[in-house]
């Protein structure tokens, strides 16, 4: 539907929205009815530059035509069967996972909690399986894994909550980034220490090296498994195809969604051979996930940005927007990899005003703490595009604090 | 009558327009002959073109697939040296993290046919790395890993696989494990610098 076609105007659609769904959401007010590369439009034909990509899910940026047109060849050939079948999507997708980062098996699920919630099961029945009754996985603090039972339980933030109490059993977490507290939280109890590289969710804070090895040796000494949430980095946001390649670390198991379907709904939880035969048949299902639609799309994600010079620009684009940005007054740092990028605000900058200026001016950012913008625009994006987001920015910033 | 003594029985114009006949066939022959050998002498050229064109294309074919082949026996041999080194990264960490949960010293790393890894400076204490590596910045202190000379060759076999350039990898070594001569780690990894 373009922006011409649009039925319903933006007041419309809250008054529905208002008497018909639940209240999960404090949406911006904007009804956007059409997305091309880097831009979004709304019901009115206004122009928006996209810098967060629906979360870090339009990677190629919107309606990419590789996957647009492999969503349109394989929805009209055949859209599923169950996995009580074979189908070539998944097959071709599950070797390309493997072979591009751990080696092992993939299980597929319909959404990056889904794949964490396989994580989880893979890390407790491999703890069982070596005698541990009541197996523990380690977190960090500001860790995001996802809403459902298991990964909420993982998710330190929000597990607090009382409102939706008990959570499951055998989840801890230490302080962010601290190794030396990392280690002494794994014990012969851990199954696994479950932690995303970079922390998206909190506001996009890297894990330093040190606090990641010391995460890998604390596994390799008690045999537990490391597993790296790669929903967000991975699939070249960082500007290697997984953001563990730019570590010192190497995982047993990671998850990934987002990016990865290319705005279809995929996830999937890969492994290294360790943890490859954990689990067996019964042990793990799903109707939906790697059905032919979405994985023939991921199929051509993967081959548009497995492409060493489409991750060159990344790290060198993700360069050119942090030294902007770092020049910026108001901004007191910028942190992140690649093209994921937080931006630290001084004190006394509203995130949330700077937030919605900047969509008055025709800029999508995300606000996920009050100090905070995120940055996560296409890794399509173009210098010049770049170079008007950082303009934007520093335009808000300027009339905000004046 | 000389006409009478050479057609006996035809009559003089009926004669006249036999010969007549004769050599307009005659000379339709000819003219038939002379088209044939015009088509078979083109038809030879067309045949001698097509056979050099061909000729051509297959020496050109042979050549790509030749460069082609060289191209992927290069690329396969840096795969091979950098899954060497990776396996080698790996190797000695785990003999590291064997030796420590023993409560002894690191094992040796295992010496293969690239004993030239360890030449690379062991570091006790890498520099803790911020996000982004050409800004780094240490962030609060804590206890250094051990184990760090593996991590880093990990690290840069990592990032050379992932398409990282020599420059890239050099600065993350420098930056996040405060190694100096990053030249013993990139060489193994990536061959010697032109």
């Amino acid at each position: 539907m373009s922006a011409e076609d649009a039925v319903l105007g933006l007041t419309d659609v809250q008054a529905l929205e208002e008497r018909y769904l639940m209240r999960t959401y404090k949406r911006a007010p904007v009804d956007f009815v059409r997305g091309e590369g880097a831009y979004l439009w709304d019901a009115g034909g206004k122009r928006y530059l996209d810098f967060l990509t629906g979360i870090s899910v339009c990677s190629l940026g919107h309606c990419h035509p590789a996957v647009v047109e492999a969503v349109r060849e394989q929805a009209g050939r055949l859209m599923h069967v169950s996995n009580l079948f074979y189908t070539e999507p998944m097959a071709r997708l599950a070797q390309r996972l493997s072979e591009s980062s751990l080696g092992g098996r993939v299980f597929f699920a319909n959404s990056g909690t889904e794949a964490n919630e396989c994580a989880i099961k893979i890390a407790r029945k491999h703890a069982h399986g070596r005698g541990i009754a009541e197996p523990e996985i380690v977190s960090f603090e500001g860790d995001f894994h996802g809403r459902s039972y298991g990964a909420l339980s993982a998710t330190p933030n929000l597990a607090r909550n009382p409102a939706f109490g008990p959570m499951l059993p055998g989840f801890r977490s230490v302080p962010r980034g601290d190794g030396a507290a990392l280690r002494e939280a794994v014990g012969e109890r851990t199954a696994a220490v479950l932690i995303e590289p970079i922390q998206g969710e909190a506001g996009v804070f890297p894990i330093p090296d040190d606090a990641l090895l010391a995460a890998r040796q604390a596994c390799d000494e008690v045999g537990a498994l490391l597993i790296l949430d790669e929903i967000q980095t991975g699939m070249g946001r960082t500007g290697s195809l997984w953001a563990f390649q730019q570590t010192p670390v190497r995982p047993d198991v990671l998850t990934s969604a987002k990016a990865l379907g290319g705005g279809m709904p995929v996830g999937a939880c890969v492994t290294g051979p360790a943890a490859a035969d954990v689990l067996e048949p019964g042990d793990h299902g799903s109707t939906f996930a790697g059905g032919p639609i979405g994985t023939a799309a991921a199929l051509a994600v993967f081959e548009a940005i497995d492409d060493p010079t489409l991750l060159r620009r990344v790290r060198e684009l993700g360069r050119d927007l942090s030294d902007g940005l770092a020049a910026l007054d108001g901004v007191r740092e910028v942190r992140g990899r690649g093209l994921m990028v937080g931006v630290g605000l001084e004190e006394g900058v509203e995130a949330a005003a700077v937030g919605a200026d900047l969509l008055e001016r025709g800029l999508v950012v995300n606000v996920p703490a009050p100090d905070t913008l995120r940055l996560l625009p296409p890794l399509t994006v173009e210098l010049p595009q770049v170079r008007e987001a950082v303009g934007l920015i520093g335009d808000s910033l300027r009339s905000l604090r004046s | 009558m000389r006409r009478k003594e050479e057609s006996p029985g035809l009559h003089p114009l009926e004669r006249t327009t036999a010969e007549r006949l004769g050599q307009i066939v005659e000379a339709a022959e000819r003219a038939a002959e002379a088209v044939i050998d015009d088509a078979e002498a083109e038809a030879r050229r067309y045949l001698d073109d097509a056979r050099a064109r061909a000729d051509r294309l297959v020496a050109e074919r042979v050549q790509e697939a030749g460069e082609l082949t060289d191209s992927l026996i290069a690329r396969a041999e840096e795969i091979r040296r950098q899954a060497e080194a990776l396996v080698d990264a790996l190797e000695e960490a785990r003999s590291r993290l064997a030796g420590e949960a023993e409560g002894e010293e690191p094992a040796s790393p295992p010496r293969t046919s690239r004993s030239h890894l360890s030449a690379v400076t062991p570091v006790a204490r890498p520099r803790l790395v911020a996000d982004d590596s050409e800004r780094e910045e240490p962030l609060a202190a804590s206890a250094a890993p051990n184990g760090t000379p593996a991590a880093a060759r990990l690290l840069a076999t990592q990032m050379a696989i992932s398409g990282s350039s020599r420059q890239e990898i050099e600065l993350r070594l420098r930056n996040g494990f405060e190694i100096e001569d990053t030249a013993a780690i990139l060489d193994a990894i990536l061959g010697p610098e032109d």
